[in-house]
Parts: structure tokens; C-alpha cells; sequence
């Protein structure tokens, strides 16, 4: 309940404040999310797994963050960025989708 | 359900590692969505829930501000600088593409209006000849400066070839339409005796014979009044002649053209 708070006051915050993004951050935060994003359903299987386990969810939340954004860092110093980044949106959307069959299957039983 | 969740609850509350262990140690392990229910409600801060809270605010956060750049500002901003590169090349050849088009269509715009001002003209100039040529050929009515001729021939001896000498005389001082008694004359018209009167044409014609005759006055009244003329040879045959000028002499009788059955034309 209170991560579920968390994410709400994370969204109004950002609605509200409008932080600006540094510029050299920015080409990076989109897959920072959909990193985090991926991160995120997998801690939630877990839990329904009955496997949850804060260390390892705080370690794949930063990694997975960090490890998109060096990907796409890289890709753009080496001319594939577009490509790149495209890939990891692939790869994390692949995940994403079959952590959420995951969850589907906890949850409706089906 | 409710044994369970308190079961549930005890076992998460002593210590985290157990968490996954204590459904396999034989208590009836509870499924996914019991679990979700009893993270959910009651709400309780452990050090799970709050780990989980604070990377969840920090991933709304940033979906958030994601979400309202991409939909504030123009998907120019977070380009990278390459794909920036490439839609300003697209830019720029698509610009050009369409200025090429403009000044073809432009082109295109000008020859269209050149033409058809030049088949104006050209049908202008087509419709005023053709009309100075029908003044010519007795095909169109003609009005203009002239002077208006009566020979009044009481004797009954004026014949067709004095007539025919005073059409040649008005001709050669520039007459440009006549009428003779209602019959206009043309390149094509002849003069013959007959009966009472004189025939123009075939068309019987009696005294008083009026010509109503477009010219320049000046020139053509003195041309018929000339010593020996038109005028006197006349009234040697006891003809009575009256010439009148006027600024508006109307011919309106009129003749179809007819098409010539050998003569073509010679030109192209």
C-alpha cells in the first residue's frame, strides 16, 4: 500500500513541480523508465511468486536504470543510438509482457 | 480468509527471509493474489514497503516528467542530435522540393495567361476583320460619313451603263459601301436595261434611282461633279441629279456571301 502511494505521489510530484530535466539527461530518461518500469513488474511477480526480496529489487531497479542508460550512452557515442535503444526497448518490453502473463496468471488464476 | 491473513501477517512481521520460506513450511500456502491483497490492505510500513515506495516515487517521478515533455514540448526536444540532423535534411530537401514545384506551377501560371491573352487578341483581330470584310462583301450592315445621291430620271432615258460609270466613278474616289435603291453593291454586281427600269442584280430598279454611298464626302461629291463627269453626262440626258452630304449614311441592305464554286484561295 505504501509503494502503491509512493507511485502516485511520484506522478502528482512531477505533474506538479516540473523539474527540468538537465539536457544531458534527457535523451536517457525514456529508457530509464521503461528500465525501471521492467524492474518494477518483476519485483511484483516476484512478490506474488512469494520470492520478494527488498535487496533484490532495489539492486535490479538501479541496474537495470543504469545499465539502459549506459547502453543507449553507448550506442550514441558509437552512432547507434537510435538502433540501440530501440533494441532495449524490445528487449525490456519482451520481459515486461511475459512478467505480466506472470502476474495475469497469479491474479485471475488463468 | 480471515485465519489466514492473520497467520499471513504474523509470518511477514517476525523477519523478511522467512517470507519466502514460510509457505513451504506447510502452513496452507497462501496464492499470488491473497498476497497482493495483504501487501495492499492493511497498509504497513516495514522496511519492504518502504524501500518499494521511495524507487516507485522515483519512477513515477520520472514517468511523469517524461510523459509532460513529450506531450508539452514539441518531439523535437529529447531528439538525439543525429535524428535532429536527419529531419533538417529532410527539411531542407523537402523545402526545396516544393520550391521547385512553385516555380514550375509559377511557370506554368504565366504561359497559361500569356496564351490566352494571345488567342484573345488573335480572336480580336479576327473579329475585326472579319467585320471590315463583311463591309466589303455586303454581308454586314455599314454606317459612317457619305453622301446620299438621287437621280431623278422623268424621261425614262438614263441607262444602265451611266449608272454603271457613276459606281466606277464613286469606287475610284474611295466609296466603301453602296446602296443602290435598296440593293446593295459588291464586287460581284451588274447593271442591265430592262423593261421600265434598269436591273441591279436582276432586280428591277426605277427612277428616282437613290445611292446612298459611305465615303469621304470631300472626295467623292467633287468626283462626281467634275466637268464631263458622272453628274453632267447625266443631265445631258435630262436627268435631274442631287447630291447631298451627310456625316451619317446608313447602308443596311444586305447579301449573303457566296461561296465560290471554282476560285479557291491561293495562299497556303
Amino acid at each position: 500500500m505504501i509503494a502503491v502511494l509512493g507511485l502516485i505521489v511520484g506522478v502528482v510530484a512531477g505533474l506538479l513541480v516540473r523539474p527540468v530535466v538537465p539536457t544531458v539527461v534527457e535523451p536517457y530518461l525514456p529508457i530509464a523508465v521503461v528500465a525501471a518500469l521492467d524492474a518494477v513488474f518483476g519485483g511484483l511477480r516476484a512478490m506474488l511468486d512469494g520470492i520478494f526480496d527488498d535487496k533484490v529489487f532495489v539492486v535490479s531497479f538501479l541496474s537495470n536504470v543504469v545499465v539502459a542508460a549506459l547502453i543507449v550512452f553507448l550506442g550514441d557515442k558509437l552512432g547507434v543510438g537510435a538502433q540501440l535503444s530501440t533494441g532495449v526497448v524490445v528487449v525490456l518490453g519482451i520481459r515486461i509482457f511475459s512478467n505480466a502473463a506472470a502476474i495475469r496468471r497469479h491474479v485471475f488464476r488463468a | 480468509m480471515g485465519p489466514e491473513e492473520e497467520r499471513g501477517g504474523t509470518a511477514a512481521g517476525p523477519g523478511e527471509p522467512a517470507e519466502g520460506t514460510a509457505p513451504v513450511g506447510g502452513s496452507p500456502s497462501p496464492d499470488g493474489r491473497e498476497r497482493l491483497v495483504r501487501g495492499l490492505w492493511p497498509p504497513r510500513v516495514n522496511r519492504n514497503q518502504l524501500t518499494v515506495a521511495l524507487l516507485l516515487f522515483v519512477l513515477g517521478l520520472g514517468l511523469a516528467i517524461q510523459v509532460r515533455s513529450t506531450s508539452e514540448n514539441s518531439p523535437l526536444r529529447g531528439a538525439r542530435q543525429e535524428d535532429l540532423v536527419r529531419i533538417l535534411d529532410e527539411l531542407d530537401s523537402r523545402t526545396q522540393r516544393l520550391e521547385e514545384e512553385k516555380r514550375t506551377l509559377e511557370n506554368q501560371k504565366s504561359e497559361l495567361e500569356n496564351s490566352s491573352d494571345q488567342a484573345e487578341e488573335a480572336r480580336r483581330q479576327t473579329e475585326e476583320r472579319a467585320r471590315q470584310l463583311g463591309v466589303l462583301a455586303g454581308t454586314v450592315a455599314a454606317e459612317g460619313p457619305g453622301i446620299r445621291m438621287v437621280v431623278d430620271d422623268a424621261a425614262g432615258t438614263v441607262e444602265a451603263h451611266m449608272l454603271l460609270d457613276a459606281i466606277q466613278e464613286l469606287r475610284a474616289a474611295g466609296a466603301e459601301a453602296i446602296e443602290v435603291n435598296g440593293v446593295r453593291v459588291v464586287t460581284s454586281t451588274h447593271f442591265t436595261d430592262g423593261g421600265g427600269g434598269i436591273r441591279v442584280d436582276g432586280r428591277e430598279v426605277v427612277s428616282p434611282y437613290r445611292f446612298e454611298v459611305i465615303g469621304k464626302p470631300q472626295d467623292l461629291e467633287p468626283a462626281l461633279n467634275i466637268p464631263g463627269g458622272v453628274v453632267q453626262s447625266l443631265e445631258k440626258e435630262q436627268a435631274t441629279v442631287s447630291i447631298t452630304r451627310s456625316e451619317k449614311i446608313v447602308v443596311d441592305a444586305l447579301r449573303s456571301a457566296k461561296r465560290p464554286d471554282y476560285a479557291q484561295s491561293s495562299s497556303q
